[in-house]
């Protein structure tokens, strides 16, 4: 009876639009109410122990370093870097749009805000220079997923710090499969350049130009690689870093490009506040609902469901990633994440993955669902901001999310080449 | 009564100007202090070891108040596919019964956060022994921030002239789409 309370709370408030932190934390609530009114306090107990993680720290330093590096311009110069190193093909400006993706991808760890900045920026470029409108959505929104694939990831933070697995790692082996995305949207791009007679660019521009937008990207384009390098080698912990990406992007902003008003880092913070309150939660409502999971043996419940098709580890996969997917039609993927990763890594130990690769294999599935229909909050942040219908934007979506499906089967069968990198690294 | 709605309105960009403020002071505090942790760890080698506690708490403090923010601007993003198909009258009352629900849930939070934290103060934390109640109260605080900001949202959405559009839709992508 009080599953079944919760279950219509939670998928009911949540399809009528109730937003997502607060119908998780309802449901939850509904959940412990139902347990008896002594239980009630383990509420507000689990949202403060939920929270109450070092790790956690390094996304609100993530999400302030990124706001800054966007509102002080530097960004800017990724994307003319990107236009000059693939912009000159057919299909050039659908080629640059991934590329510049995967640069912002080490800014930044969300997909909704690269979503919503290249919406604005490069969609409108895009339909200018003759592209459909819905077509250069569907592209942006196939590129977004790189972003929290590519380290630094909220995802991989979260799931490092509640299931104990190495950040590190999981942020190495986050590379390979945020590049192969990016490989294989350019392949489906080029596919396309010639059936929808995509326009070409100007053509191959001059060393000059090439080494000008390197110089204009390198500042920007170095905030990642000192990221990466530090967590990576083994110098900083992922808060350390993300600490110091500020500092880094304040020096930038501030004193090298002077683009930065008293003004602008009050509302960069006000911004940084907000976005990680709205995360935050999601992920402490999450942590109600889980425990409640949890003392009902939920977990172990569907795990046993999950076994009792099959014993075969690759069929075990396959039902995880089904899983994932069709859940994350319907749910947003940081929560999901905080409610099943619970349920699914020990499940992933007993067929025998690594828990780096089965971390980096959830996190993808979860992030592709991010722009799947009808409800992946990039595909929905598009359609906002470019004012296309969903439906026309998906049109034109499915040859990219068939694809990014398929680099997920690859991801999630072929452990060596996700483990490629974390394992090169000694991590 | 559009009237009372701006009132409502106004109410809680008042109340938020505050916690916004609050909000700010925390961050910097925080960059300021995983900053000095980061130093002592590799510049200056001093025996600061309060850093790692202070932050996690900052960042909770700062994190929880920030969801009132969050209530005041509309910004806790929901599903919207069904919502924004919806009549202006269901919309109307589907947004005041959203903001009625999480109204109580925040309050049982705020309501049994009040034991949890006088509970807290007999517990002390691992570095420096401080009573875990001043940081646990940072949840029944953020959950009365919260309670507030939703009965005046609540106000606001019964009686504003045109029924909500959206249960959540970010400041910046409102900016980007022109309609703020």
């Amino acid at each position: 009876m009080g599953a079944l309370l919760v279950a219509i709370a939670f998928f009911g408030l949540m399809a009528l639009g109730m937003p997502v932190g607060f119908a998780i934390g309802v449901s939850g609530m509904i959940g412990i109410l139902e347990m008896g009114p002594r239980f009630m306090q383990m509420a507000p107990d689990r949202i403060f122990a939920g929270l109450d993680l070092f790790p956690f720290l390094a996304m609100p330093f993530f999400i302030l370093a990124g706001e800054i590096m966007n509102r002080s311009g530097i960004t800017l110069g990724l994307v003319r870097l990107a236009d000059a190193l693939v912009g000159w093909m057919r299909g050039g400006m659908a080629h640059s749009n991934m590329v510049a993706s995967v640069m912002f991808a080490g800014i930044t760890g969300s997909a909704t805000a690269d979503a919503a900045a290249f919406g604005n920026t490069l969609v409108p470029a895009m339909e200018k220079a003759g592209y459909k409108r819905s077509y250069a959505a569907a592209v942006t929104a196939a590129g977004s997923i790189i972003g929290p694939t590519i380290p630094p990831s909220t995802l991989a933070i979260i799931y490092g710090s509640i299931m104990g697995v190495s950040i590190a790692g999981l942020f190495a082996a986050g590379i390979l499969p945020g590049l192969l995305i990016c490989a294989i949207c350019m392949a489906v791009i080029a596919l396309h350049a010639k059936k929808k007679n995509l326009p070409k660019g100007e053509g191959r521009p001059g060393f000059g130009i090439v080494i000008k937008a390197l110089r204009e990207g390198f500042l920007a384009a170095m905030l990642p690689v000192f990221i990466l390098g530090s967590i990576l080698g083994g110098f900083a912990t992922p808060t350390e870093a993300a600490a110091i990406a500020v500092a880094y992007a304040l020096f930038v902003g501030g004193v090298i490009y002077k683009a930065l008003s008293w003004q602008d880092l009050y509302e960069i913070a006000v911004r940084t506040t907000r976005i990680t309150g709205v995360i935050f939660l999601i992920i402490a409502s999450a942590t109600i609902l889980g425990w409640w999971m949890t003392f009902n043996r939920i977990p172990q419940a569907i795990a046993s469901v999950l076994l009792s098709v099959s014993d075969n580890p690759q069929i075990i996969i396959a039902l995880i990633l089904l899983l994932l997917l069709l859940i994350g039609l319907v749910m947003d993927i940081n929560a999901t994440l905080i409610i099943l990763a619970p349920v699914l890594a020990p499940l992933t130990v007993q067929i025998g993955m690594e828990p780096v690769h089965a971390g980096i294999m959830i996190i993808l599935a979860l992030n592709i669902s991010l722009m799947t229909p009808p409800v992946g909050a990039c595909l929905f942040v598009l359609a906002s901001v470019t004012g296309e219908k969903v439906e026309a934007i998906t049109r034109e979506l499915w040859p990219f999310i068939l694809a990014e499906v398929g680099i997920l089967l690859v991801v999630a069968f072929w452990s060596d080449l996700t483990l490629f990198i974390p394992r090169l690294l000694g991590l | 009564m559009a009237g009372v709605s701006e009132h409502a309105k106004r109410w809680s960009l008042a109340v938020n100007w505050l916690v916004e403020r609050v909000c700010v002071l925390l961050l910097v505090v925080l960059v300021l202090d995983v900053w000095l942790g980061v130093l002592v760890r590799y510049v200056i080698p001093l025996p600061l070891t309060f850093t790692e506690e202070l932050a996690r708490y900052l960042m909770i403090w700062m994190a929880l108040l920030a969801v009132s923010s969050g209530i005041a601007h509309r910004e806790h993003i929901g599903v919207e596919f069904v919502f924004s198909r919806l009549p202006a009258s269901v919309r109307r009352w589907l947004a005041v019964a959203f903001d009625v629900i999480a109204f109580l849930f925040f309050f049982a939070l705020f309501f049994y956060g009040i034991g949890f934290a006088v509970k807290g103060f007999s517990r002390f934390t691992m570095i420096y022994a401080i009573p875990k109640g001043y940081p646990f109260m940072g949840v029944p605080l953020a959950a009365a921030m919260a309670c507030i900001q939703l009965a005046l949202i609540g106000v606001h959405d019964f009686f504003a002239r045109e029924a909500p559009t959206s249960t959540g839709v970010s400041d910046a992508t409102m900016a980007l789409r022109g309609d703020d």
